[in-house]
């Protein structure tokens, strides 16, 4: 039981005052015994004293030896009776039985006496012995005075008495009371364990519903009796279980309709997404294959000689298809986002090598708009992706000479984070983004003050592109700016030591390409337009092009003899057909790895891990002619190096 | 009149009578150690006899020895003592007239004598309390003639009857087996002695010997030595002994009225103390059963009254 539970604190209630009543009850009991019986005792001893005396009276007189010492013995017989003495009237020892503790005995006056010894333990009691007076009322007892007569002592009797049987007595008597009290306890425990019972088992039942309530059954009832002393309780407890309860499935349906109904908007919001995303690949893809044809066209156009006014022509046109092919980049590298096939290679490098291309490329642009563009050189090396980082910021300053009417862009970078980070930073004293902005500006399609979509201002993708780049590299974005005043991205990259691995500058991309002459490339192509741009711009750079629509006029080429060098196919061909298969099965018909490239106007995710599985380069159209020519290049020098070839 | 005054005129008026009646011609005197029981009995029965005989109560001046002693001069013919201590206070007082003492044991009047320095004379006398001797063995003859040894125990005051015993009882043809106990002395020895060589005990007024504190050990004594005892009072009948002789105090009484009467018709007092002539015989039943004795006290009376009217 535990210690303060109801039950022990009940049985206290009821057991204490009984315990002290049992207690004190048997000390008063025994205390009130012990003295009666020790006066008892003592009366006894007195009463066996003066029968004694009254015995002993003729024997005294008579000086009758025998008969006192037959009483003596007699009175010996007496439980704790330890001596008798009989004195004569001139107190001298007439009879003595038993072991007498005394040589003499106090005998002075004719009154009883009681003399107790504390040392030995042994009582005395002295009783003297008179005669007996017969009252004489004849005239000679009257003459003579007889009535004044003081009655004669014969002598005394002394009776030496323990108190052993006494003790003995009492001893039994504390035995009993305490057994009677214990008996008392006991049964004042039984009854108030029966009588709790009626209270506690209430109260257990209670405690278990509230215990099961309080665990989360709300459906737990207590049956209510109609002699229950926590009937009331009871009755709450029902009433409040029952409240619960019925709030709880109330909030539960209404729990259940709010997440059908989230459910049910996120279903529609995703499927949104999707859709949004299939027409972007959708739309993406068809302007590709196009787009691809019309820069293919336009570049064969303007290796052509024209007059002048022609010329300049062709050039607004190539600015056009630049301009179409770069947002057709950036869908694809969102779609690359999306997809995580971007693959980060983090090695060290000088950011002095990219910061130079974007000076390189920018500077005319921001010169045409009268911008002073600065790029501030720098010696330091970090750890990163150059070609991602050069994206992310070529994006941020490309947007800034954009957003700047007037003032200057500059480019800079300091050391920062305990000179164990570079803080790469773009300035501009533009237009700025207001406060309410700072947060949408990096979601996709999003763009301050460009409601009528201005083509020259982009379509809103650099930011978003900017800051999931930065994400997948781990580099920390950040970004200030003030309405009217301009704008300030922070970059943080990790700085390392200078030249800790062979640096590897980024490829120009303007070669000279008059060493690819004489190559046999195999262009695997279904759609007539776009074979064609490929077709006149390989042969732009001396290539011998041989064409087919699929594998099975490739097949036929290479039955009639031809052995391609180079194998450039779509990757979405007619009758279900697709790149991959296809060149495998063109290596396998040549008898080697012939260096091969896949070209798709899909940015579909799961085409471009595909290629990556079948060890394919896969460009994606609108194919940037330079791209092309340096792709076309590499793997004309593999096939020189030697037959095989592993393509990352 | 004030309170004080009136209480000086009720006893001037009081003081008037008394002084009177002790004037009046106040025949006798009677001077009584106590009041009451005994005495006031005897004194009755001596008044009653008197006034009977023509004396009337007014001439008789009842007193005790306080207020005799308190009281003036006094000229009656004759006083009356009753008790040892009424003797002694008269004994001693200077009066003219004649003294009668009784209701006093012999033993007792001849201290009186010896205390007052006077002498027995027809101006001191006795009348005793005491039955005399050869009345006590003409009993013993009537109611245990079996009786061959009669035991006595002397004390200091009666030691002086034991000649006369001796002779009495050897007259009578008796041995008379005796002890003295002295003063200090423990009666047992001689009581002991006496019972085992005697057939009855015959006790004599004696306090050193017989009293209330003795009496039970003397009479357990007898009784278990299977010797009976005659005493000289119902009292030590009551208490366990066989007989007794004994006179009743308005027997005294009466023969006191008829002895003061014949003072007061002009006769002289007896020069010679007096033993009761009236009597009466007391017996225990029970012990006299228990010895196997059928005695009848009336009887015994009757017969010892016929003896000595016979003699």
């Amino acid at each position: 039981m535990r210690p303060g539970s109801v039950r022990s604190r009940l049985l206290l209630a009821a057991l204490l005052p009984v315990t002290l009543l049992a207690v004190l009850m048997a000390v008063v009991f025994v205390t009130v015994r012990v003295i009666d019986l020790e006066e008892l005792h003592d009366q006894q001893f007195r009463s066996l004293a003066r029968q004694l005396a009254t015995a002993s009276e003729y024997g005294l007189f008579s000086g009758n030896i025998v008969q006192l010492e037959v009483i003596a013995k007699g009175a010996l017989l007496e439980a704790d009776v330890q001596a008798v003495t009989i004195l004569d009237a001139q107190s001298r020892r007439v009879i003595v039985v038993g072991k007498s503790s005394f040589l003499t005995h106090p005998t002075a006056g004719v009154r009883e006496s009681l003399h107790l010894d504390n040392a030995s333990g042994i009582d005395r009691v002295l009783q003297p012995v008179m005669e007996t007076q017969v009252k004489l009322d004849d005239l000679f007892a009257l003459d003579q005075g007889e009535d004044m007569r003081v009655p004669q002592v014969l002598g005394h009797v002394v009776i030496e008495f323990s108190h052993r049987s006494m003790h003995q007595r009492a001893r039994n008597m504390v035995l009993v009371s305490g057994m009677v009290a214990l008996g008392g306890l006991l049964f004042g425990y039984f009854l108030a364990l029966l009588l709790g019972r009626g209270l506690i088992r209430p109260i257990d039942r209670v405690s278990d519903m509230i215990a099961r309530i309080a665990s989360g059954d709300l459906s737990a009832r207590g049956e209510v009796l109609p002699h229950d002393p926590l009937r009331n309780v009871q009755q709450g407890l029902n009433q409040m279980a029952e409240r619960l309860e019925s709030g709880r499935d109330e909030l539960d349906q209404r729990i259940a309709t709010a997440t059908l109904a989230l459910r049910q908007k996120k279903e529609e919001a995703e499927a949104a997404t999707l859709a949004k995303s299939r027409f972007l690949a959708a739309a993406s893809h068809d302007l590709r294959q196009p787009t691809q044809a019309l820069g293919l066209f336009v570049a064969r156009l303007a290796q052509l000689s024209h007059p002048e006014s022609t010329r300049q022509l062709v050039g607004h046109l190539e600015a056009s298809v630049q301009a179409l092919q770069d947002l057709l980049d950036g869908l694809l590298d969102l779609s690359r986002l999306d997809a995580n096939a971007v693959q980060v290679q983090l090695r060290p490098f000088a950011l002095a090598d990219i910061f130079d291309p974007i000076r390189v490329s920018l500077t005319s642009v921001a010169a045409d708009k009268g911008v002073r563009l600065r790029v501030r050189p720098t010696e330091v090396w970090v750890m990163s992706d150059p070609a991602l980082l050069q994206r992310i910021v070529l994006n941020l300053a490309s947007n800034a000479v954009r957003y700047t009417e007037k003032g200057g862009v500059l480019v800079a970078c300091r050391l920062t984070g305990g000179g164990q980070q570079v803080r790469i930073e773009v300035w501009d004293s533009g237009v700025g983004i207001a406060p309410e902005h700072h947060e949408a500006i990096f979601t996709e399609f999003y763009q301050i003050g460009n409601r009528e979509r201005d083509r020259s201002k982009g379509m809103g993708l650099g930011l978003n592109i900017v800051e999931r780049t930065a994400r997948l590299l781990g580099h920390k974005l950040q970004m200030g700016s003030r309405l009217g005043r301009g704008t300030r991205f922070c970059l943080e990259v990790p700085l390392v030591a200078p030249g800790t691995a062979a640096a590897q500058p980024v490829q120009p991309e303007n070669r000279t390409f008059d060493d690819l002459g004489g190559i046999l490339v195999l262009v695997i192509e279904d759609d007539a337009l776009a074979r064609e741009g490929m077709v006149s711009l390989l042969e732009s750079w001396d290539c011998n092009v041989w064409v087919a629509d699929g594998l099975s006029a490739a097949l036929r080429g290479l039955n009639a003899g031809l052995v391609p060098g180079l194998i450039v196919s779509d990757y979405r061909l007619r009758g279900g057909e697709n790149g991959i298969d296809t060149i495998s099965a063109v290596r396998l018909a040549c008898g080697r790895a012939v260096p091969a490239c896949l070209i798709s106007g899909d940015t579909d995710p799961t085409v471009i891990r595909q290629a990556n599985a079948a060890g394919l380069t896969l460009l994606h159209k609108p194919v940037r002619p330079a791209k092309l020519r340096s792709l076309v290049r590499r793997l004309a020098d593999l096939r020189v190096q030697g037959g095989g070839v592993d393509l990352m | 009149m004030g309170l004080r005054l009136r209480i000086l005129l009720l006893g001037l008026w009081l003081g008037f009578f008394a002084t009177a009646g002790a004037h009046a011609a106040v025949t006798l005197v009677m001077v009584s150690s106590d009041r009451s029981g005994a005495y006031l009995e005897a004194a009755e029965a001596l008044l009653g006899e008197l006034e009977r005989t023509g004396l009337p109560r007014a001439e008789v001046l009842h007193l005790t020895p306080l207020e005799f002693s308190g009281a003036g001069p006094l000229a009656p013919k004759l006083f009356v003592a009753l008790g040892t201590q009424a003797a002694l206070t008269l004994g001693k007082a200077e009066v003219r007239a004649p003294v009668l003492s009784t209701l006093l044991p012999r033993a007792s009047f001849e201290r009186v004598l010896l205390e007052s320095g006077r002498k027995v004379s027809s101006q001191f006398s006795a009348l005793y309390l005491d039955q005399p001797l050869s009345r006590q063995l003409d009993l013993i003859e009537l109611a245990l003639p079996a009786v061959r040894r009669l035991g006595a125990l002397w004390g200091p005051e009666s030691q002086g009857q034991a000649p006369a015993l001796k002779a009495l009882a050897q007259s009578r043809g008796l041995d008379l087996v005796q002890a003295t106990v002295a003063g200090n002395e423990s009666l047992f020895p001689g009581l002991s002695q006496v019972l085992e060589h005697s057939d009855l005990l015959l006790a004599l007024a004696d306090p050193q010997i017989y009293n209330s504190g003795s009496i039970q050990n003397i009479l357990l004594a007898s009784f278990r030595a299977k010797v009976p005892m005659m005493a000289f009072s119902p009292a030590y009948v009551r208490a366990g002994a066989l007989l007794a002789l004994h006179v009743s105090p308005s027997q005294i009484g009466l023969q006191a009225a008829t002895m003061a009467r014949g003072v007061l018709q002009g006769k002289s007092l007896s020069a010679v103390p007096l033993y009761s002539q009236d009597f009466q015989v007391s017996v225990n039943g029970h012990v006299a059963r228990s010895l196997g004795l059928s005695l009848d006290a009336d009887d015994l009376r009757a017969r010892l009254w016929h003896r000595e009217g016979a003699r």
